[in-house]
């Protein structure tokens, strides 16, 4: 039984996971930094917790922190969401011994699929094909250049205990390679708190598909389809979907076969996603195991659409001891869902990420659409954490008419007061090839570039811009007239 | 409200004269078209020209005019023809300050070091990814005016290079 959570998180997942408690009359606490005070999650839970300062080292990462808050506002369980703690093993093993159920998968599974020597072991011996690579038991600068040579170029170099592109680096020959180790073993320390590299042979223009799966207590394992998420930009998914265009009947059977022996082999509980690297497609296609993701992904609303299930809802019931919603054979994938990341980032100086205040925020509202977003008008997105805004999700009968709902519900999106990537999502999402469902993980790195250009403002948009200097003119002239609501000085602008 | 008042909208590197006529309806261009601006709620206006319509939202103070109307959106620099352009708030792009506010956590050259355009001279850290900040051009390093762990904000440049 639970019947209060503790969301140790920030932002859109904090937000579902806070209405999903709602929704089955299970009591909330937020916890937030002090550059979140005020926050949309803060204002949505029943309780909320001021952890510290700014830095997440010292609030969302302060996992003894978030425990005592979470006893003395008198939680019994505690959901990590994803990134921060969510595939922190000592954290979920912190919580057990505090009392507090871990909404997640037991620590032994976080720990055996959270470092990549053993994921990898374990799913040889499960019979779950990986990509030639190895994690060097010598972390040396000279070892791991002579694990890279093992493996040949081009290669990855990776954080071990990591994911979602952070602390990886692509070498495509000596000469890159000390300077790769060197700011891989930086960017892992920095963001995971662990420096283990991980060097693997890099695939040539593989797919991203992933399987999602879930597990109980009590004997029961499912899968809930792909998502494909080739569309990556320096290894950050931009766009994903189900079903994936590359997968026959055949080879999703194939795939999420391999997905729950995975689940099963490290004795896996609750919501997690198995990723692959796919070469080809069709029936003949390989799938090598990338590495399982042991906590609710960014993108499971994509599943959740073409499902028609509720995973948080699920997450909630399992981790309370229930057996799970659903049987496989009681699921199906019913039409077609694709989901894009709205950055504060700007595609015209090479994405940089942007930090500011939202100074006006219109989301799309139409049949079809989903936005979960973490930010209201006048948020603040902070330099401190990811610079995503919100995710939009289009959910139609067909592909085409998928992409059709999510174009037309990102150009009426509007974000005013920083760049975002909306122009760029919108040119993917009218590329030849995302249309024809050729894109492979190299496509935007590769030929996205072009993608990149500024659309120019229509000349009704100058218009608009000149009446609102002109209105703000005249009511600061007429002193009188700031006691007043201003906008009602402008029915003088009706033409 | 009855005389014509004339403005300058830049954006980028491009300049748009747009007059406000007698009558409230906005003229953009030399010789452009007319628009009606009409406010539906603070921020968003209908724009009209003929039978097309536009829907525009802005925001922002008039140096950083935020706007956006579906599938373009742009910051602009509104000011009264005559006057000169605001000062750039933003950093240009390729100078040796932050790009954001951010963490130094590597300085890679030294006072006196000789360096080639695109050479990484310092990497920061901000939102959870590294930006290298690089050599505009070629020269020597003749200060540095940060170091690893200071917390750092765009503007004044953290290396000198002559």
């Amino acid at each position: 039984m639970i019947r209060k959570v503790l969301v140790a998180n920030r932002g859109e997942i904090a937000l579902r996971i806070l209405r999903a408690c709602d929704e089955l009359g299970i009591g909330t606490i937020a916890v937030y930094s002090d550059a979140d005070a005020g926050a949309p999650h803060v204002l949505a839970a029943g309780h909320a917790v001021r952890i510290g300062a700014p830095p997440p080292a010292e609030s969302y990462l302060a996992g003894a922190r978030i425990i005592e808050a979470a006893r003395a506002a008198g939680a019994d369980a505690i959901h990590p969401g994803y990134g921060f703690l969510a595939e922190n093993a000592a954290f979920a093993s912190a919580c057990q011994e505090a009392g507090l159920i871990f909404i997640g998968p037991p620590p032994a599974a976080i720990a055996a699929m959270g470092s990549k020597i053993s994921a990898r072991r374990l799913m040889e011996r499960a019979g779950v094909p990986v990509v030639p690579g190895e994690t060097p038991a010598d972390q040396s600068d000279a070892s791991i250049e002579a694990a890279a040579r093992r493996a040949g170029f081009p290669l990855l170099i990776k954080a071990s205990a990591g994911g979602g592109g952070k602390g990886m680096r692509i070498v495509r020959g000596e000469a890159g390679l000390a300077a790769a180790i060197s700011g891989a073993r930086h960017e892992a320390k920095a963001a995971f708190g662990d420096d283990t590299l991980y060097v693997e042979r890099l695939l040539t223009r593989p797919r991203h598909v992933e399987i999602q799966v879930f597990a109980d207590a009590h004997g029961g394992a499912v899968h809930l389809f792909e998502r494909d998420c080739s569309t990556q930009r320096r290894h950050q998914k931009v766009i994903e979907e189900s079903p994936s265009p590359a997968l026959t009947p055949g080879l999703r059977a194939r795939m999420a076969g391999a997905a729950v022996a995975a689940a099963r082999a490290v004795g896996y509980r609750n919501a997690g996603t198995v990723e692959f690297l796919l070469e080809g497609a069709g029936d003949d296609a390989r799938f090598y195991f990338l590495e399982m993701n042991t906590r609710l992904q960014v993108e499971h609303p994509v599943t959740e659409a073409v499902a028609g299930v509720d995973l948080v809802h699920a997450q909630l019931r399992v981790a309370a001891g229930h057996e799970l919603p659903w049987t496989q054979a009681g699921l199906h994938q019913r039409g077609h869902a694709i989901e894009c990341r709205v950055y504060a980032e700007d595609p015209s100086t090479g994405f940089l990420p942007q930090a500011g205040r939202i100074l006006l925020y219109r989301q799309p509202e139409r049949p079809g659409i989903r936005v979960d977003a973490g930010v209201v008008e006048g948020s603040e997105v902070s330099v401190h954490y990811d610079p995503m805004i919100a995710k939009v999700i289009a959910h139609a009968e067909t592909r085409d008419a998928a992409i059709d709902r999510l174009r037309a519900a990102l150009s009426e999106f509007c974000i005013l007061g920083l760049p975002t990537n909306i122009p760029f999502l919108l040119a993917v999402l009218d590329s030849p090839a995302l249309r024809s469902g050729a894109v492979d993980t190299a496509y935007l790195d590769e030929e996205g570039s072009g993608l990149a250009s500024l659309t120019p403002l229509p000349a009704a948009a100058l218009a608009a811009a000149v009446a609102h200097v002109e209105a703000a003119r005249a009511n600061s002239a007429d002193g009188q007239r700031l006691r007043h609501d201003p906008w009602t000085s402008l029915p003088g602008w009706r033409g | 409200m009855a005389a014509t008042r004339r403005f300058i909208v830049r954006q980028g590197d491009s300049a748009t004269p747009v007059e406000v006529l007698a009558d409230g309806r906005v003229r953009v261009g030399a010789q452009g078209d007319e628009f009606a601006v009409t406010a539906v709620s603070p921020g968003e206006y209908i724009v009209a020209c003929g039978l097309r319509t536009w829907r525009v939202a802005v925001a922002g103070p008039p140096e950083a005019r935020w706007v956006g109307s579906p599938g373009a959106t742009a910051c602009v620099d509104v000011q009264p023809e005559g006057q000169a352009r605001a000062p750039r708030t933003r950093a240009v792009h390729g100078a040796l300050a932050a790009p954001m506010p951010g963490t130094v956590v590597d300085v890679a050259v030294g006072v006196g070091q000789q360096v080639r355009a695109g050479d990484v001279l310092l990497t920061l850290e901000a939102m959870k990814m590294e930006l290298p900040i690089r050599a505009p051009r070629d020269g020597v390093v003749s200060a540095i005016r940060c170091a690893p762990g200071d917390l750092v904000q765009p503007g004044p440049p953290l290396v000198e290079i002559t």
